[in-house]
């Protein structure tokens, strides 16, 4: 049970290609990095996964435990076990954060089935301050007027919340100090598990450090242009992406 | 009675019965509603106030049940015979509508005033529903000094049935009210709303749900008062399928010194269409006034209509008023936002929708809790 991407090709509609042909597996359980420089179509990835309207699909698969992730709606692919928690969260205002994470949940139910109310507000209680939130943002509407690391806070929350298989964090460790850092980094360690996997996209040795990958790739100019292990972290934390031109 | 009491006491009589003339003969010249009046531009009156006008001036009764709770001793029902109130409304201004309400006038008869005297920590609530043609008229008197909450609701109880309302609220200086009106179902609803503020506080919601053709007009006017004075108008609306939902304000400043804000937010879905037309008016002399007024929309189909109309004529000078409109789709990105966790993309529309109006209802909740 993985998920499987191949041969993935796609563009911004009615513009300019990034992804030129990548193809990727992770399988359940592990965690995989991907690193790259700047514009070289790590976001793109994330977004084109979980079909951002934004881009189109040109040619390829992607599958989530056998799957077809393209044929499925942006609702259904969460329903599916994908998360993406985003480089730049959105603002909602006037949906309090209690209410959205409600419908979300209460979505992934059997019709018919109405969450439990207490239950619920316990464990969103109870993850916020394992996170290191203050509760009252229950109440405050999802993003609005939160700085650039409660946003990242929000969004890891959401996925504890949510509890998906297969997790994108897209640049997670922007904004956040190093304390939240490391919060977040537990959260994350916290949810590691068999059935559950991770496509952390970093510029940073530092949040690897944190959170150990089994698998590190390089995306350059819209493929995958080298896969190892930790050690290729360490080099490019040297070296910089350097070798990929050398390479060209 | 002194000889001054006397002659001012004559001298009031004489400009009433003046004004009433005025007023009977503003009936009485009036127009019916079309396209080439500008008040009613975009509303279609051809259609739905020409509709309106033939029901009104037809043999059909109006007939609507009349109710009201927590009102104890400040409630009396409107009679045919009360002139007070009758006056009342013969003077109580429209907005390109005086030909309507010199017909509901024809109707006076019906409806509830409520003298509000004492503080009251319970909001007194006012039910009119009708399954035909109902015409009934609201009365609110807030004595000085009083704080009070009033909440109307105007229901349909066929999806054929016709309401028009008016409604004139008298607040006294130092006192604040805080008052709601909800309709919902009609086929046709009209609601001509005018606010008289002595020096007081009053707070203002409407929300129009389910009715085919809706025209609200409210003209708030500010007749004394100072740096507390106030008058706060909301609007939170979400037309749909064929609905017309047109709406017109006026905020007037009489006076210098006061505040008057106005929020009007409407979520438009469907073939819907929104209007809205305001007005800040602020007198000759009315100076250090502080007037805001602000329409927002928000589209949801590529059919629904908006017209957006926000207006201001200053007659003073060191006032600070503004204006603003905005009409947009709804944000794409929230959309994805809310998607991408696994909520369907119709249910969270319906949720950032009812977020953009939460801001309405949260203002006027904010103000009347505080009072």
């Amino acid at each position: 049970m993985s998920l499987i991407i191949k041969d993935l090709y796609a563009r911004v509609k009615d513009g300019a290609q990034i992804l030129n042909g990548v193809s990727l597996e992770i399988p359940k359980g592990e965690v995989h990095a991907i690193m790259g420089p700047n514009g070289s179509g790590k976001s793109t990835l994330s977004k084109v996964l979980c079909g951002h309207p934004d881009y189109e699909v040109i040619s390829g698969t992607a599958e989530l435990d056998g799957q077809d992730i393209f044929a499925m709606t942006v609702d259904e692919r969460s329903r599916a076990g994908l998360f993406l928690a985003f480089q730049y969260p959105v603002e909602v205002p006037g949906v309090s954060n209690a209410n959205f994470l409600r419908a979300a949940l209460q979505a992934r139910l059997p019709k018919g089935e109405e969450l439990d109310a207490v239950s619920f507000y316990k464990t969103m209680r109870s993850t916020m301050t394992k996170l290191g939130m203050d509760t009252k943002f229950t109440a405050r509407s999802v993003n609005e007027g939160f700085s650039g690391g409660e946003k990242k806070r929000n969004d890891i929350l959401q996925m504890m919340m949510l509890e998906p298989t297969y997790a994108i964090l897209d640049e997670t460790d922007s904004g956040l100090d190093v304390d939240a850092l490391r919060i977040v980094s537990d959260g994350v360690n916290a949810m590691r598990a068999p059935y559950r996997s991770f496509m952390i996209i970093t510029h940073y040795k530092r949040l690897l450090d944190y959170i150990k990958p089994d698998v590190v790739h390089v995306l350059y100019k819209g493929r995958i242009e080298r896969t190892g292990g930790y050690e290729l972290v360490e080099s490019i934390e040297q070296n910089g992406f350097d070798f990929l031109k050398t390479e060209e | 009675m002194s000889m001054e009491e006397a002659f001012a006491l004559a001298e009031a009589e004489a400009k009433l019965q003046q004004a009433l003339a005025e007023g009977k003969q503003r009936f009485e010249n009036a127009v019916v509603p079309n396209r080439y009046n500008e008040d009613w531009r975009f509303g279609r009156p051809n259609k739905y106030a020409a509709a309106l006008v033939e029901l009104l001036q037809s043999d059909t009764a109006s007939s609507g049940k009349a109710e009201v709770k927590n009102a104890g001793d400040a409630a009396m029902v409107v009679t045919r015979d009360d002139d007070d109130l009758r006056q009342t409304e013969m003077l109580m201004p429209s907005i390109g509508s005086d030909a309507l309400l010199g017909m509901h006038l024809k109707r006076f008869g019906s409806g509830y005033a409520l003298f509000i005297e004492k503080s009251i920590s319970e909001p007194i609530h006012i039910y009119y529903s009708t399954g035909g043609l109902y015409t009934p008229s609201t009365f609110i008197m807030v004595a000085p000094g009083v704080k009070a909450e009033v909440i109307e609701h105007h229901a349909a109880d066929t999806p054929e049935a016709t309401m028009f309302v008016t409604r004139n609220i008298h607040v006294a200086e130092g006192s604040e009210l805080s008052v709601s009106l909800h309709s919902s179902g009609f086929s046709r609803y009209m609601c001509i709303t005018d606010i008289q503020n002595m020096g007081g506080k009053v707070h203002h919601l409407t929300t129009h749900d389910n009715t085919l053709w809706t025209r609200e007009e409210t003209v708030a006017e500010i007749y004394a008062g100072t740096e507390s004075t106030c008058n706060n108008l909301y609007s939170a609306n979400r037309p749909a399928g064929e609905s017309i939902l047109d709406q017109h304000t006026r905020q007037i400043h009489h006076v210098g010194g006061a505040a008057s804000d106005l929020l009007y937010k409407n979520v438009v879905d469907d073939n819907a269409t929104a209007i809205f037309a305001g007005n800040i008016y602020v007198a000759t002399g009315a100076h250090h006034t502080d007037a805001y007024q602000s329409n927002r929309n928000m589209l949801l189909s590529e059919k629904a209509t908006i017209h957006s109309l926000p207006g201001l004529e200053i007659l003073a000078d060191k006032v600070r008023c503004s204006h603003g409109s905005a009409s947009a789709p709804m944000d794409d990105e929230q959309l994805f936002y809310m998607c991408s966790r696994g909520i369907p993309r119709r249910e969270a529309q319906l949720l950032v929708a009812e977020g953009f109006l939460a801001e309405v209802i949260n203002k006027f909740r904010a103000l009347s809790q505080s009072s």
